[in-house]
């Protein structure tokens, strides 16, 4: 049963052997693009200040799938298969004995990462940064694309009545834009440009306007995906090439298109072309904001930018971000489900379509699991 | 009548009907001749230059005619750390008086384009700036200047202090943008005259521990005499980038906050955004190489930032008073004086062209 891979990869789980946990099942990772739908064992003593939590909706992302193609990310790899998914929200069917603001039947979004809550920078309010942070889906915390978790009643946040557990699956996601127009301090008057239309983009792109920025344009290579961002609110789009030698031309064009200065550029692809034209795109004394990860060694010129004041900022998850979600979508200052394109369910063959469809982007914008 | 050029090559100081600056002919080619100022509209001041410092950047333009996409197309007057008196005062000038002793803020900016409505007036794209072509700069008998970029020095503080608030003012702008302060420890690279007034700054801003690095020891001992708390004798070679990271750390006994690159190469960045603690600051002050490129991926995924500094803004008056109350000593970082004749001044561009032990090189007129 135990197949040792290169490495040091062992393709065994424990749980997978045991009984009491047959009736739970996740989506397992077990090697390159080897996805399995195997029980998984969920703690059956409940801590004092967890909840046990019924998952009902899981989204997936390109980071789940880069763990099935590559079994790593570029900071940690796997050493032993792991349960996939991060953005999730599901029912309170047990709680633990100190939890007083939640109830069994509650319906909540989970915050995906358990920081340690007593170093600084966690005491600073940045926990998204915290070195020992637990986060589903992130080597070697199992994820939650799975039938129950046990979580902390504090990462666990109430939906609203007219919030889906879809939408509370989607604050994930959202998160990622708040906590990047937050740092980049996104408000009105603020022109803001968006490299790359996929979902982190067009989540900046609706946060974006949500936090009042004046207009927003999108770039993409892919016209769809253009079109998705008009009809979500930009103010203009630019089809742009793959091309680096077309860069200085995109950088007069999007001049011309916005026609004033841009204060924010949000890079949501994060390639060396997207960070370069974010570089010379913006005006001086404005802001680049990494938001992206499409190159693990992504390697620039920033002389030239640093020399007009163009700030590079880099974005890390989130943190703090949970209820301002829930706010912007219950008030509909923010509607997210328009991006949910593609929805499966916990079988074996929907679980690799579903994967596939993710890999595949192209229309695909969100693709949900209903548990 | 002043001592003039009939009498070869003496100080070519008090020469009151004739102006002569040291202009940048042709590149390595200094020359001693007249300058002709504009008039004097109603809101400027005339000022008899005294005391005058030279920056990398004037040594740039000497030896390369251009500096990034600066280029000298036209001989110019070189210079641009400048402190003088008031010698004649528009009609509309009310807060100086002949006699006084000035600092000069070199840049004249627009006062109507965003930028400068907003405060940014560094970034103004209509700058004129002492020496930076085709401004030409104030290494001259007399320049007109306008009045509200004319700081009065205080009794206690000479022209040649004046003359340093513009060196100063770099690394105050850093430390400003950075956040320096009493709960913040800074790393600095690079400990020539703008990591050193960095470091200055630093703790005039209050930050409890600096570390200094360089790959000179004689620089590290002035940046130990100005007040560094550590420093670290660092190689020129990248592969040494991991080692001297934890030698820093190690130094610093505690997470470092900020990190100015007063060096701004490869090396020194890379060490920077290794360096620096998740959600710290990384600021660029040095402009060593143009196309030097920069690792971001790793640094963004721990949120340490990447800040731009561009000369500075809003400064003048709280270097004064740094120096006036004695927060600040800028009087050991001149290291080097010449008068103001032909000779002199190619001897001194030469000297600050060296580096070494010359930190900062000053005109005495």
């Amino acid at each position: 049963m135990a197949e040792v891979q290169e490495g040091g990869f062992r393709a065994f789980h424990p749980s997978w052997e045991d009984p009491s946990c047959a009736r739970n099942l996740a989506v397992w990772v077990c090697g390159v693009d080897d996805l399995r739908l195997l029980p998984y064992t969920v703690v059956p003593q409940l801590g004092m200040n967890d909840v046990r939590v019924k998952i009902k909706a899981v989204g997936i992302c390109g980071s789940d799938v880069h763990y099935v193609k590559k079994l790593r990310n570029s900071r940690v790899a796997m050493k032993e298969p792991m349960v996939l998914g991060h953005e999730s929200s599901g029912v309170i069917c047990e709680v633990g004995a100190s939890v007083t603001h939640l109830r069994v039947g509650d319906r909540v979004a989970l915050e995906a990462g358990i920081p340690c809550n007593s170093c600084v920078l966690c005491k600073e309010g940045r926990y998204n940064l915290c070195k020992n942070v637990r986060f589903f889906g992130s080597p070697p915390t199992n994820g939650s694309l799975t039938q129950e978790v046990v979580h902390p009643a504090s990462l666990c946040y109430k939906l609203p009545d007219n919030l889906t557990f879809e939408e509370g699956a989607m604050c994930e996601p959202l998160s990622v834009g708040v906590h990047a127009c937050r740092r980049a301090k996104v408000e009105p008057g603020r022109r803001v440009l968006i490299l790359g239309a996929g979902p982190i983009g067009l989540i900046v792109l609706l946060v974006s306007r949500a936090f009042g920025a004046t207009t927003v344009h999108v770039t993409d290579i892919d016209q769809r995906r253009l079109m998705a961002a008009a009809s979500l609110g930009a103010e203009g789009t630019l089809r742009v090439s793959s091309d680096m030698n077309d860069m200085e031309n995109e950088v007069m064009e999007l001049k011309q298109l916005i026609g004033v200065p841009i204060d924010v550029t949000f890079d949501c692809v994060g390639i060396t072309k997207t960070m370069q034209t974010a570089l010379k795109v913006t005006k001086s004394g404005g802001k680049v904001c990494l938001v992206g990860m499409g190159q693990d060694n992504l390697t620039l010129p920033l002389t030239s930018s640093a020399a007009r004041e163009v700030d590079v900022l880099g974005i890390f998850r989130y943190c703090n971000t949970y209820p301002l979600c829930l706010d912007l979508l219950q008030s509909r200052k923010v509607d997210v489900r328009p991006l949910i394109t593609h929805r499966y369910r916990l079988t074996e063959d929907d679980m690799k379509e579903a994967f596939q469809t993710t890999a595949m982007a192209g229309d695909a914008i969100k693709v949900m699991f209903t548990i | 009548m002043g001592k003039g050029s009939a009498q070869g090559e003496s100080s070519l100081g008090t020469c009151q009907s004739q102006n002569l600056a040291a202009w940048l002919m042709e590149a390595n080619k200094l020359e001693i001749r007249p300058f002709e100022l504009p008039a004097l509209g109603p809101k400027d001041v005339k000022i008899r230059m005294k005391a005058v410092g030279i920056c990398g950047s004037d040594v740039h333009y000497y030896k390369h005619m251009r500096l990034a996409d600066f280029i000298v197309k036209e001989p110019m007057v070189i210079g641009h750390e400048c402190a003088g008196v008031v010698e004649e005062i528009g009609n509309e000038v009310t807060h100086l008086a002949v006699g006084d002793n000035v600092a000069l803020e070199p840049g004249v900016s627009c006062a109507h384009c965003s930028h400068c409505k907003e405060g940014r007036y560094n970034l103004c794209d209509e700058m004129k700036f002492f020496a930076t072509p085709p401004i030409h700069g104030s290494l001259a008998n007399f320049v007109v200047h306008p009045a509200s970029l004319c700081f009065k020095l205080p009794e206690n503080v000479s022209l040649e202090e004046g003359a340093m608030c513009e060196p100063l003012s770099v690394g105050v702008h850093a430390c400003r943008r950075a956040g320096a302060g009493p709960h913040t420890k800074v790393l600095v690279m690079g400990s020539g005259p703008i990591g050193l007034v960095t470091l200055m700054a630093a703790k005039a801003f209050g930050s409890p521990r600096v570390v200094v690095v360089d790959v000179d020891e004689n620089r590290l001992k002035m940046a130990q005499e100005l007040g560094a708390h550590e420093v670290v004798c660092v190689s020129t070679r990248i592969e040494d980038v991991e080692k001297e990271v934890l030698e820093i750390q190690q130094k610093m006994a505690a997470d470092v906050d900020i990190t100015f690159d007063c060096a701004g190469l490869e090396k020194t960045m890379r060490t920077a955004l290794k360096a620096t603690r998740s959600g710290g600051e990384v600021c660029l002050v040095g402009m060593g190489h143009v196309e030097m490129k920069v690792p971001l991926t790793a640094a963004a995924a721990r949120e340490v930032d990447i800040l731009g500094v561009f000369r500075y803004r809003n400064t003048y008056q709280l270097c004064i008073d740094m120096i006036s109350s004695g927060r600040i000593n800028v009087k050991p970082l001149i290291t080097h004086r010449f008068g103001f004749s032909q000779e002199d001044v190619v001897k001194a561009f030469n000297v600050s062209a060296m580096g070494g032990s010359a930190i900062k090189v000053m005109f005495n007129i």
